[in-house]
């Protein structure tokens, strides 16, 4: 038994403890961060059914690397990054595989069925146009607009540029607006 | 947070209809998210990254890719010099021959026959089991190989 974590402990500290050999320490960080880097990777497209492995997949690949984090950006970007990085593997082998079923069909029982039908429409015309992206204006976009990250934070994540995660994200932009109509 | 909001004013704006699909994409994204267990999450990386150690600690211990491969060298290496020193314990298959034959020059065509035949004898032997080490001389040859060259080498003068 370590020592008990404090009401809200800073990530830095906990990726510390977790180094010093405190598991519970991974656990809240999981705890924190588990649901946004889900909707992120959500958002690119992945599967319901491959959901939680890649999220688990990424968390596994993170603190295996942790000791590399330098915190140039926050723990929190660096795991999207890993993230994005997971789930382009994963396709990979989807379309080794074939299952070609990247697109959720997703019903939300409450609430007018024409209005969600749009949404929906909306939202799956979106996620194709965010899959004919390049990697980075794909990433950038969603951490930015999904994500609301600053580019200093994003460019620390990818480890690019601040400027060219402006220009990533303003084609990306450019190409979805054209897209979407 | 201003220099976020200064970002935001230089953005590329988004048009009300993307601005509409990215919050349905959200939406839908965060309720997808929802659906994932967080504990078993933390539970599964857990025990992977349990077993993770234990694995790289057994690796590590075992030794490196590296290391194996130089392992490797030095066993076949070694294992080279013992084979090259147990042939050279043996006769050479193409010099069996005793090196104290005396005045070769002197033997007629039928001598020379006889004594080629005698070693070709040794040599088949020396093929198929192991002879007296190096150094093979008459003191070497059994008595049937000794009374066969003999008997060769008379008939031969004879």
């Amino acid at each position: 038994m370590g020592v008990p974590l404090p009401a809200v402990a800073a990530d830095g500290d906990l990726i510390a403890r977790y180094l010093a050999g405190e598991e519970q320490a991974a656990t809240e960080l999981v705890r924190r961060h588990a649901t946004a880097l889900a909707r992120y990777i959500a958002s690119q497209g992945a599967p319901d059914d491959e959901l939680e492995d890649v999220t688990q997949e990424t968390f596994f690949k993170a603190f295996r690397a942790l000791g590399s984090f330098r915190g140039g950006a926050s723990f929190r970007t660096w795991l999207l990054a890993i993230g994005g990085n997971v789930l382009r593997d994963r396709r990979r082998q989807w379309r080794r595989n074939l299952v070609v079923e990247l697109t959720p069909e997703i019903r939300d029982p409450s609430g007018d069925p024409g209005e969600h039908a749009d949404a929906d429409w909306a939202a799956e015309r979106l996620q194709e146009g965010i899959g004919k992206l390049a990697r980075l204006q794909r990433e950038v976009f969603l951490m930015r607009a999904q994500q609301g990250l600053g580019y200093e934070e994003i460019s620390s994540g990818l480890g690019i540029t601040e400027g060219a995660a402006r220009v990533h994200y303003h084609h990306a932009v450019k190409r979805l607006k054209a897209w979407i109509g | 947070m201003d220099r976020m909001n200064d970002d935001r004013m230089k953005d590329e704006p988004l048009s009300p209809a993307l601005g509409a699909a990215l919050q349905a994409l959200d939406a839908q994204a965060e309720r997808r998210a929802a659906e994932v267990n967080v504990e078993r999450v933390a539970a599964r990386v857990l025990e992977r990254l349990r077993s993770g150690e234990v694995e790289r600690r057994r690796v590590l211990w075992m030794s490196p890719p590296a290391l194996r491969a130089a392992a490797a060298v030095v066993v076949l290496v070694a294992a080279g010099v013992v084979m090259n020193l147990a042939d050279h314990s043996r006769p050479p298959a193409s010099l069996p021959l005793p090196a104290s034959i005396p005045a070769m020059d002197s033997l007629s065509a039928r001598q020379l026959e006889a004594v080629l035949d005698a070693t070709a004898q040794l040599k088949a032997e020396a093929d198929t089991e192991p002879l007296a080490p190096s150094g093979a001389s008459l003191d070497d040859l059994t008595e049937d190989q000794l009374q066969t060259l003999l008997a060769s080498l008379g008939g031969a003068e004879g």
